[in-house]
């Protein structure tokens, strides 16, 4: 039977991530070197390295390929994914979402901003963000 | 699907082996390495009071936690909480709560906003229009042989380490978009090769208020501002720095020379 999988991507390194705790316990977590989409990104040895060596601190297993050919191979029951802003990774999301049921993970809030932001310019934010900023995360009740 | 090693004897032998896995990727691994451990002892160390009146300084009581923050090793949240943890009163730690907002504020520009990541925000408000910067990077700045000597030493921090301070960030961004004419784009491009912490939200918003399309006006300095808060770490030497021996009356006359009045 299909099972749940996690996708874990480079800007969530961590097994206090939300994501974690989204999933069912014991969730399979994957992270995926993919060739193609890491050389189109042109970092430098540094960048791979300290990724290279956070992943093996994590329970994780980090699998050679095309991304989203191996999730359509694992065919998973659904797919958690932490939220990013990256372009890259959000491009990757929008197509396997074409061959998995995909939940995004958000992390954990910073502040606590009911109304939309005006974001062209920091100061306005920052005079909603300050209300919950000094408060233990942010406002929420973990 | 091939599954690939991580359990390793030595970080050497971690470091052949990505080699082995990305042939193609430049330059030498950073003395700073990655997971959560090192992310738990440099948490551990944080003056988060001191930071608010050093930050600006070579030598302040910055973090350095970017890369731990960036790869989601440790959350905004988490290092927020820690801090206050260390204070009696948030407000001591105002300034230093209010640069984690700096990230969340980005992160939320870019989520709102996905096509601002590469393309001006706004037109330059340095009296040039986009056409006028150069689409590459020269190649002495990529190889940090510029002539000022300052600049030289903040490009070879970053290439080898894939850290510098924020202030040497605004620096070499703004020596590249506004002292030699280039897209912040170009800039933006090198920096996310080398930073460990290289973020597009951060980065690409951050070259974009340096360069003005996302601020009211141009970011720049001289050598007196270099000298200030690096003059004890690196050769600010006007002999070496001729460049940047400036007024800023000058060098917005030199710079902006379409621009009559005050920026
Ligand atoms: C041209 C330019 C490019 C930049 N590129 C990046 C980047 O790719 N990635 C990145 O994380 N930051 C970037 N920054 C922002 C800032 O320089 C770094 O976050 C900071 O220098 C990291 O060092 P630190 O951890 O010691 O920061 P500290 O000063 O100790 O701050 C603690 C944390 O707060 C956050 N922070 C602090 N200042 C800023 C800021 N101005 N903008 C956003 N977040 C901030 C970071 O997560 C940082 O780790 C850039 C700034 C400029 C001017």
């Amino acid at each position: 039977m299909n099972q749940p999988l996690i996708w874990l991507h480079e800007e969530a390194l961590r097994v206090t991530h939300p994501v974690f705790r989204a999933a069912p316990e014991g969730t399979r977590a994957i992270y995926v070197w993919d060739d193609e989409y890491l050389s189109q990104l042109d970092y430098s040895l540094k960048r791979l390295v300290f990724m290279y060596e956070t992943l093996c601190e994590l329970p994780v297993e980090i699998l050679r390929g095309d991304t989203v050919s191996i999730i359509k191979q694992i065919a998973p029951s659904i797919l958690y994914i932490p939220a990013t802003t990256k372009p890259h990774i959000t491009s990757t999301m929008s197509k396997i979402k074409s061959v998995a049921n995909v939940e995004v993970i958000p992390d954990e809030n910073f502040v606590t901003i009911t109304k939309a932001a005006d974001i062209r310019r920091f100061f306005p934010y920052w005079n909603m963000a300050q209300k919950t900023a000094f408060q233990k995360n942010g406002g929420i009740d973990a | 699907m091939q599954q690939l090693q991580t359990d390793f004897q030595s970080r050497d032998s971690l470091i052949s082996y990505v080699k082995t896995l990305a042939p193609w990727a430049k330059g030498d691994p950073s003395p700073i390495e990655g997971g959560r451990q090192n992310a738990e002892l440099k948490l551990a160390s944080i003056d988060p009071k001191a930071y608010g009146e050093t930050r600006n300084f070579g030598d302040g009581k910055i973090t350095r936690l970017s890369p731990y923050i960036h790869h989601g090793i440790l959350s905004l949240s988490e290092v927020r909480n820690f801090a206050l943890s260390k204070c009696g009163n948030p407000q001591e730690i105002t300034k230093f709560i209010q640069e984690l907002a700096w990230r969340d504020f980005w992160q939320r520009v870019l989520t709102e906003h996905p096509d601002w990541a590469w393309n001006d925000t706004e037109p330059y408000k340095t009296g040039f229009t986009a056409s006028d910067y150069a689409d590459h990077l020269p190649d002495d700045i990529e190889r940090g042989e510029t002539g000022t000597t300052c600049i030289d030493a903040f490009i070879k921090e970053l290439v080898t380490t894939g850290y510098i301070h924020n202030h040497a960030r605004m620096y070499l961004a703004s020596y590249v978009v506004h002292f030699r004419r280039v897209k912040w784009q170009a800039g933006a491009r090198w920096f996310l090769q080398h930073l460990l912490d290289g973020d597009i939200a951060s980065n690409n918003l951050s070259w974009q208020w340096v360069a003005s399309t996302f601020s009211n006006k141009p970011y720049i300095f001289n050598l007196e501002n270099v000298h200030k808060y690096f003059g004890n770490l690196i050769d600010t030497s006007p002999d070496a720095n001729k460049l940047l021996h400036a007024s800023y009356e000058e060098l917005q006359i030199r710079l902006f020379p379409n621009i009559k009045g005050a920026l």
